[in-house]
């Protein structure tokens, strides 16, 4: 009795010795790769001799099938440019977790292409990312290359640390143009015409017009968005979701209540639950599908190439499906404006190549490559309007263009860890108490923002 | 490992106690550094990362009980909680009772493998693609919802079974009950064979009713059998985490996550991997007593 109790003291000590190793290790991760990185320069410095041709960089992001093909075209054309090869790879899931692993144990990839901003923040502030300036690109230089607005979302503490790559618009309504015109309807600008359209397309035996998709709870988070943004304005926007923002604030609860003017039983496709049932892609099928029972479907830019595509090859842009201008508030601060979601570019590391890939990068010659391909608008200016493919894409990149002001996706701006903003909505478009909801949500996302710090 | 010489110390072989404790401590080497390298030192790693804020899965700031204190003032998680019970009480139980059901009705038909088989046949499908499949009987729209179109069929309302809060956590035990009844079945049908013939000869004999021998002869012989089919049903509870993440991702809001959800959500959407390991230690807490039981009940009756 007595050894075995000496021997399982034992493995409880090498246990804790392991597991004080280990926390050893994490603390000295920054210093490893510190060191990595100083090889790396003198690497840099050793090459500096031969000619700049040559070279390879890795590069991750979360794309595969077609969306992966279409980035391959713009890492041939950098390498067609510079000489320098860029190596693609993909992490599918799990993507942030996958990134602050291979960072922390010293090796990550060159650069990383990453959606949503909680995690660009989070991984600036640990020290894993490295400032655009730190690669010897000065940020003021790029401004010109960028409608206003572009390239905010990308600075943390001031510092800019990600550009953005591409986007797509939040801002577009999908209907069918076919029916609208069979019923004699025009295309609602405000949030009345736009109500008064669901009414008219139901007197014209529509039943349920407007479909939703909102088990997946991110198509509420937008709708709340392009809602919000449009009542309160961009600056209000902004302010509510950043961490000076008050969710208690009436102008949510003002905003919330007019979407549920329209998301309620009289005009959703199977009635609230039914939508809280229904995914994403189901409700474009709700709209698009060869069978459809609904005539309007509100999500971003994507749902074009996803219904033309994967839920009815025989749809025709402009005939069967089109969008309009997500609709405008009488007495609103932010008629005009344009919401996007987008993914950010970031170095990791300095190792030779990493500039001239940020900087190809943010060139007109990489958006124009990457823009033909069809899979994504591009946010460089100087990309031509004929560069996209399809009609669909081209009013796309026209509406931000011409846009009065543009935002950021808010929901993907949040703290990583501030409470399920969709799940939220979800309560809330099933009639549960307005103040109640919002005051804990308010709570937890002022807690998450307190802990970025 | 601990207990493993402790029959050694109980006197049946106090020679090799005595004269060999060095080749017991080298044969057991290979299981100890196994048991430690992937048993022990996740689960001190484990605790040590849930009194941290542990972001990004690193240890970067102690943080006392700060992580267990804000889970418990969280109404997800407490509704996480209530939804495991339901679990352990409608899945363990229907699962049971059904497999019990059918295992003692087809002994006494002639096609029982074929009913065996049929019920086992979902076991052999992975959970994933058991909840995708049921995704797709339980779409609110009729014309791909098998559920939905049934109901058409008899002139009823379709039902959005994932959407409405009311219904949504019946809808998955359901797929739960559905994908473990055959497990349950064969487990006690096996059972059901080793009651000896005499015994329900003799209790037919002495003029007990079919509902008799049920109650007071078959239950009872087969109560060890049952009791490890709950405590393993249980532990699957506690564990799940396929069957919501798939078919409702915890919705509609979060009404239908559980715990196991609640922690891979706290881990790997938020980054709070402090939290994350605070959920998994009040899961092993759960777990000790099932557990702690469930061997009990192994040795008694292996004593037996």
């Amino acid at each position: 009795m007595n050894r075995s109790l000496r021997v399982l003291s034992l493995f409880m000590t090498t246990a804790l010795v392991l597991a004080a190793c280990s926390s050893g290790t994490a603390t000295n991760a920054p210093a490893e790769s510190a060191a990595a990185s100083a090889g790396a320069s003198a690497a840099e410095s050793a090459a500096a001799g031969s000619p700049a041709a040559g070279g390879s960089i890795t590069v991750t992001s979360l794309w595969g099938g077609s969306e992966q093909d279409a980035f391959q075209k713009v890492l041939d054309g950098f390498q067609a440019a510079t000489g320098i090869t860029a190596t693609y790879q993909a992490q599918r899931t799990d993507y942030a977790t996958v990134l602050q692993t291979k960072i922390t144990s010293g090796s990550p990839p060159d650069v990383a292409i990453m959606p949503g901003l909680g995690f660009l923040r989070q991984f600036a502030r640990s020290g894993g990312l490295k400032k655009v300036s730190d690669l010897g690109i000065d940020p003021a230089s790029l401004a010109a290359n960028y409608p206003p607005g572009i390239l905010d979302p990308g600075m943390v503490d001031g510092e800019l640390y990600g550009i953005m790559v591409k986007f797509n618009s939040k801002s577009t309504v999908w209907y069918r143009p076919d029916v609208f015109t069979k019923d004699t309807i025009s295309v609602p600008k405000t949030w009345d015409e736009f109500k008064a359209a669901l009414d008219a397309l139901q007197a014209k035996g529509e039943k349920t017009p407007l479909a939703l998709g909102a088990k997946d709870a991110w198509t509420l988070t937008d709708w709340f968005e392009e809602v919000y943004l449009r009542q309160a304005g961009p600056d209000a926007y902004k302010k509510l979701f950043s961490a000076d923002g008050d969710w208690t604030d009436p102008t949510v609860a003002t905003a919330i209540n007019a979407m549920k003017e329209v998301l309620n039983e009289k005009y959703v496709t199977g009635g609230i639950k039914g939508a809280l049932g229904t995914s994403f892609t189901d409700g474009i099928a709700e709209a698009f599908s060869a069978t459809p029972k609904a005539v309007v479907y509100f999500e971003g830019g994507f749902v074009g190439g996803i219904a033309t595509g994967q839920t009815n090859t025989a749809l025709k842009p402009g005939e069967t499906i089109d969008w309009f201008d997500f609709p405008s508030f009488a007495s609103g601060a932010g008629t005009g404006a344009a919401e996007i979601g987008g993914d950010e570019i970031a170095a990791l590391t300095t190792n030779p190549g990493v500039k001239e890939f940020i900087q190809y990068m943010t060139t007109a010659d990489a958006g124009t490559i990457w823009a033909k391909t069809g899979a994504i608008i591009s946010p460089v200016k100087a990309v031509a309007a004929d560069a996209y493919p399809t009609d669909l894409a081209k009013k796309e990149a026209a509406q931000v263009a011409g846009a009065t002001a543009v935002v950021y996706d808010g929901s993907d701006t949040l703290p990583a860890a501030a409470p399920d903003m969709g799940a939220m909505l979800q309560n809330a478009i099933q009639g549960q108490d307005l103040t109640g909801l919002l005051s804990t949500f308010n709570d937890g996302v002022k807690a998450a923002w307190a802990g970025e710090k | 490992m601990a207990a493993q010489p402790h029959p050694a110390a109980s006197g049946t072989s106090v020679r090799f106690e005595r004269t060999k404790p060095l080749v017991v401590a080298i044969f057991l080497l290979p299981a100890a550094i196994l048991l430690i390298v992937f048993m022990v030192y996740p689960v001190l790693y484990t605790l040590r990362l849930s009194i941290d804020r542990g972001l990004g899965g690193n240890f970067t700031r102690i943080v006392g009980l700060d992580n267990y204190a804000s889970l418990f003032k969280d109404p997800t998680f407490i509704q996480a909680i209530v939804n495991n019970l339901l679990w352990i009480v409608f899945y363990t139980g229907f699962v049971i009772g059904l497999g019990l059901m059918i295992a003692v009705v087809a002994m006494r038909v002639r096609y029982e493998t074929v009913i065996k088989a049929i019920v086992f046949l979902p076991m052999a499908i992975a959970a994933t693609a058991l909840a995708v499949i049921w995704e797709f009987v339980y779409q609110p729209d009729p014309s791909v919802g098998l559920l939905n179109a049934i109901i058409g069929f008899f002139h009823g309302p379709a039902l959005s079974w994932l959407g409405d809060q009311s219904l949504v956590n019946a809808a998955l035990i359901t797929v739960g009950i559905w994908g473990s009844t055959g497990f349950a079945t064969v487990i006690l049908s096996a059972a059901l064979k080793g009651i000896p013939t005499e015994v329900l000869e003799a209790a037919r004999t002495d003029g007990a009713n079919e509902f008799q021998i049920f109650y007071r002869i078959i239950v009872p012989m087969v109560s060890l059998p049952i009791s490890v089919l709950a405590v393993t049903l249980t532990v699957n509870v506690i564990k799940l985490f396929d069957i919501p993440y798939v078919m409702t991702h915890g919705g509609p809001g979060t009404s239908s996550r559980v715990i196991a959800f609640q922690m891979y959500i706290q881990g790997f959407n938020s980054g709070q991997f402090g939290q994350a390991a605070a959920v998994a230690v009040v899961m092993l807490i759960i777990m000790i007593p099932i557990m702690a039981f469930n061997i009990r009940r192994f040795r008694t009756s292996a004593v037996v």
